[in-house]
């Protein structure tokens, strides 16, 4: 259950405090190291926590209790059975508008006219919300162009992952955006209870700062998705191709090349890996995020470290050898489709990727099975595991739309976020039965292929707000795997030094970490020698890298009142 | 007596010679007199004043610390500062080489054998192995560079059909779609396939101009195929050449962004970043804000400006019409 934030280990105010950055306040630090008169793009810090503007939070009895249970976020508890449902939403709202909201679409987009849309639209109240589905592979960079340009529709919707491609995304936020601090600040239990849940802790996640100078400018501007914890990601594998191997599947970063080796045939067509880019720097003990540690007293860079050149020579060994797909640069790869062809043995993917292929192997339409590879790394080092607790994103609203349409808006949010075990849930995740799916002999929601198609896209409706509580939910035996997996990994997890402040890198430093990435690339496809390593690195803190260390210092000290 | 009429008759009353003067008429009387012309040219007035000169006003942002979020006049004028930012990126400078290199590759290369297909195009007597070998060169140009990438990656990529061609045949695998250092004469291959027919179409509307009866002439005179259009056909379409040649030395800076952006990944940024894609990654989808990238662009500009009034200058001085007629 999401708890409220009052007893947070520091406050906003004292957070600036002890920085000795006084009016700085909660919304950004004060911007570092500037190019002459430019101000922009320096960087902003904002905290999390110690609001007394967000909703009042009332508990909203979960219908029914998990069969796994865990210690949410990171460790999240689970079904594996599936409950007869109950209704949430009781009063039913009675909304009359049409709306458009953006959103990312990774794959083919469904038709408009499907059932599921009426149905849905027409359960949360006759809100007609249409979706306008953008390529997801680069809807993170292009929104920010169509925020700058207000032509997002009514709504939109960012992952919190996106954030890298918006460097000055406070600013977009306080000018875009419906500030909805007016409506949501007190006891919303009465006409959005479902909202009125999801607790501090989800809420304060949706809030910037108008003026950086004053630490009570902070506001609310976005609808939070569910929180996540736990692992987000993993390195999914083909578990029926690696028992033909006859092989275990492996711990360490050397057994995970053995095996590879073992698989892989350049000349039949067959490469063990397909894309390692985002995913390895953990096996080596590398950050997450913009790559920062705090090591002997200071914020330390992957890229300054021993790890970083382990994980690029890891990398060029998957090139030299022939152990990944030739054309794995280009990006342009079909990277699921090769994998459920047995072309590739692992594939790099977000959790959901494990239901998806789940639905896959049970629909007939892929063979075998899949598994994670747990935690894995440098023999005789400890692993370290990339999970954050965090909102997977947020839907702002227009700041043109009138108090009324936000509202009824508000009211469709609230219909999202019934959780696991509620009609709504299922209506939202499963869409209409007999249509887009049909019951089980265990009673558990299976998709008909139009099910798979239009309802199972990574977005739709079912992530228009957060679920009160998020659960691990799907094929039971998955949803047991991946509760066993976070219990595993759980002593793993990486620290988030960053807990409670939402920190906007300067953009010198992110222009130069995305030339470093570049960079890594060129080495690990076989471009640049790793003797060039040192170099790169220096250009990279020469030319940002420094700047972003004294900005994220700045925010560490602030945060840890050192 | 009558007087002696010493003038000729009527001369008296002639009006006295005065310099013609030509009365200036006023913006209201040519107003007044040019109106229709004016109104026929209010359309192409509109669309360059909506989509040039209004979009070439907010280059001034380049001058500011230019916010989308406020209002314009509270921008702080920041002078050249994002100039300095621009020329002190170490990666600028790589960019705006590799922008020469391929524009000189352009020129070297595919300039030539625009009018070189011409040449070959305008020998060919049979009409139908002429509308063959013109839907041959010139349909590419319509395809887009993605289309174009893609079917150079399923033909010469590591896993596309020549490579595995050569794999059957116990050879290796082509690396030439990942390989940085013929990234040049990959981008030759794919600007000589998709861009080269159309550079051909100019030339052979001025090659048609010419006057056939200098042919025959030259052909009675003795004249050979290689002399014929060494003193006829290339004098003829000269000045097209030199036109076509300052126009692209005034876009010199400016070429192309798709075909560098798409091929980036696989080939590396290194060997494919241009201007047009440093300031995409830099500004329009990077952390620096607009007026880092409109900086670029006005430099860029400017570069061009002062090449295309260099070239016609010269073009001048060597007797060519250049891009005006100099009166």
């Amino acid at each position: 259950m999401a708890t409220p934030s009052d007893g947070s280990i520091f406050r906003r105010r004292s957070l600036f405090k002890a920085a000795g950055l006084g009016a700085a306040g909660a919304a950004g630090l004060p911007f570092i190291a500037a190019c002459s008169d430019i101000e922009s793009g320096s960087g902003t810090a904002q905290v999390q926590t110690g609001f007394d503007f967000l909703p009042e939070y009332k508990e909203w009895k979960l219908p029914l209790e998990p069969d796994l249970v865990g210690e949410p976020p990171n460790h999240p508890s689970g079904f594996t059975s599936y409950p007869e449902t109950v209704q949430a939403v009781t009063d039913l709202p009675s909304g009359t508008g049409t709306y458009e909201l953006t959103v990312p679409m990774w794959g083919e987009a469904p038709s408009r006219d499907d059932e599921y849309y009426a149905t849905v639209n027409e359960a949360w109240g006759g809100t007609v919300v249409h979706l306008r589905h953008s390529d997801g592979n680069t809807y993170a960079e292009t929104s920010q162009q169509w925020l700058q340009a207000n032509e997002f529709g009514d709504a939109i919707q960012i992952f919190s992952w996106m954030l890298y491609a918006h460097p000055n995304f406070r600013e977009t936020v306080v000018n875009s955006f419906y500030d909805l601090t007016d409506l949501l600040s007190g006891d919303i239990s009465d006409r959005w209870p479902l909202l009125a849940s999801l607790g501090d802790e989800v809420w304060a996640r949706a809030v910037w700062s108008t003026d950086p100078e004053d630490p009570e400018s902070a506001r609310i501007f976005g609808i939070p998705g569910s929180m996540l914890g736990g692992t987000q990601n993993a390195m999914f594998y083909r578990t029926d191709l690696l028992e033909q191997l006859g092989m275990e599947v492996p711990t360490t970063t050397a057994e995970v090349l053995e095996v590879a080796r073992a698989f892989s045939d350049d000349a039949a067509g067959k490469w063990a890996f397909l894309g390692s880019d985002w995913l390895t720097p953990a096996w080596f003990g590398l950050a997450s995020g913009d790559g920062w540690a705090y090591i002997d007293g200071k914020l330390v860079h992957n890229s300054e470290r021993p790890e970083y050149t382990e994980w690029l020579e890891f990398r060029r060994i998957l090139h030299d050898e022939k152990l990944q797909h030739p054309d794995i640069a280009s990006g342009t790869l079909d990277t699921k489709q090769l994998f459920k062809a047995g072309t590739s043995l692992f594939q790099q993917d977000g959790m959901t990727f494990w239901s998806e292929y789940t639905d896959w192997v049970n629909s007939g339409e892929a063979p075998g099975g899949i598994g994670t590879l747990g935690a894995i790394a440098v023999e005789g080092r400890t692993p370290l595991v990339h999970a954050k607790a965090d909102v997977e994103g947020w839907v702002f609203l227009n700041k043109d739309l009138s108090q009324e349409q936000v509202e009824e808006l508000l009211d469709v949010a609230n219909f999202c976020s019934a959780p696991y075990g509620t009609k709504e849930w299922e209506l939202l995740e499963y869409g209409v039965e007999g249509t887009h799916f049909n019951y089980g002999e265990d009673g558990t929601p299976v998709y008909t292929d139009l099910g798979v198609s239009v309802v199972q896209a990574p977005v739709n409706y079912k992530t228009f707000s957060g679920e009160v509580q998020k659960f691990l939910t799907g094929p039971p035996a998955m949803v047991q795997a991946l509760f066993d997996q976070n219990a595993a990994l759980k002593e793993y997890f990486e620290e988030d030094i960053w807990a409670g402040v939402r920190v906007e890198a300067p953009a010198a430093f992110t222009a130069a970490a995305q030339n470093l990435q570049d960079q890594e690339n060129d080495v690990a496809y076989g471009r640049a020698e790793l003797s060039e390593i040192p170099a790169m690195v220096e250009t990279f803190l020469n030319n940002g890298g420094e700047e972003g260390r004294e900005h994220f210092t700045a925010v560490y000290e602030s945060l840890h009142g050192e | 007596m009558a007087a002696l009429q010493t003038s000729v008759p009527g001369a008296a009353q002639a009006p006295t010679e005065r310099p013609r003067v030509k009365r200036k008429r006023t913006v209201g009387q040519r107003f007044r007199h040019d109106w229709p012309l004016l109104l026929l040219t209010l359309p192409a007035m509109a669309q360059l004043a909506i989509f040039f000169y209004w979009p070439s006003a907010w280059n001034v942002i380049a001058f500011m610390d230019y916010s989308p979020h406020r209002p314009f006049w509270e921008n702080p004028i920041v002078g050249f500062a994002w100039f300095g930012r621009l020329f002190s990126d170490p990666y600028f400078l790589p960019a705006l080489g590799n922008t020469l290199k391929f524009a000189l590759a352009q020129l070297a290369f595919v300039f030539p054998l625009s009018i070189v297909l011409a040449l070959v195009m305008h020998s060919v007597v049979s009409t139908k192995i002429r509308s063959l070998f013109q839907s041959v060169v010139y349909l590419p140009y319509f395809f887009s560079w993605v289309l174009v990438v893609t079917v150079f990656v399923q033909m010469l990529g590591s896993d596309g059909l020549v490579s595995n061609l050569l794999l059957q045949s116990g050879g290796d695998r082509l690396t030439f779609m990942t390989d940085g250092d013929s990234f040049v004469f990959l981008a030759w291959m794919q600007w000589a396939w998709k861009d080269a027919g159309w550079g051909m179409i100019i030339f052979l509307a001025a090659l048609a101009s010419i006057n056939p009866s200098l042919y025959e002439a030259a052909a009675v005179d003795g004249a050979g195929r290689w002399k014929r259009m060494w003193h006829i056909t290339l004098p003829g379409i000269r000045p097209v050449i030199v036109l076509l040649l300052i126009l692209q030395l005034g876009g010199i800076l400016t070429v192309g962004f798709e075909q560098y952006q798409l091929q980036r990944d696989s080939v590396g940024f290194g060997a494919t970043e241009v201007l047009d894609t440093f300031v995409y990654y830099r500004s329009i989808i990077g952390p620096q804000s607009e007026s880092f990238g409109t900086a670029a662009g006005l430099f860029k500009g400017v570069i061009g400006l002062i090449l295309i009034l260099i070239a016609n200058n010269v073009a001048h001085r060597l007797g060519e019409q250049g891009i005006y007629q100099k009166s």
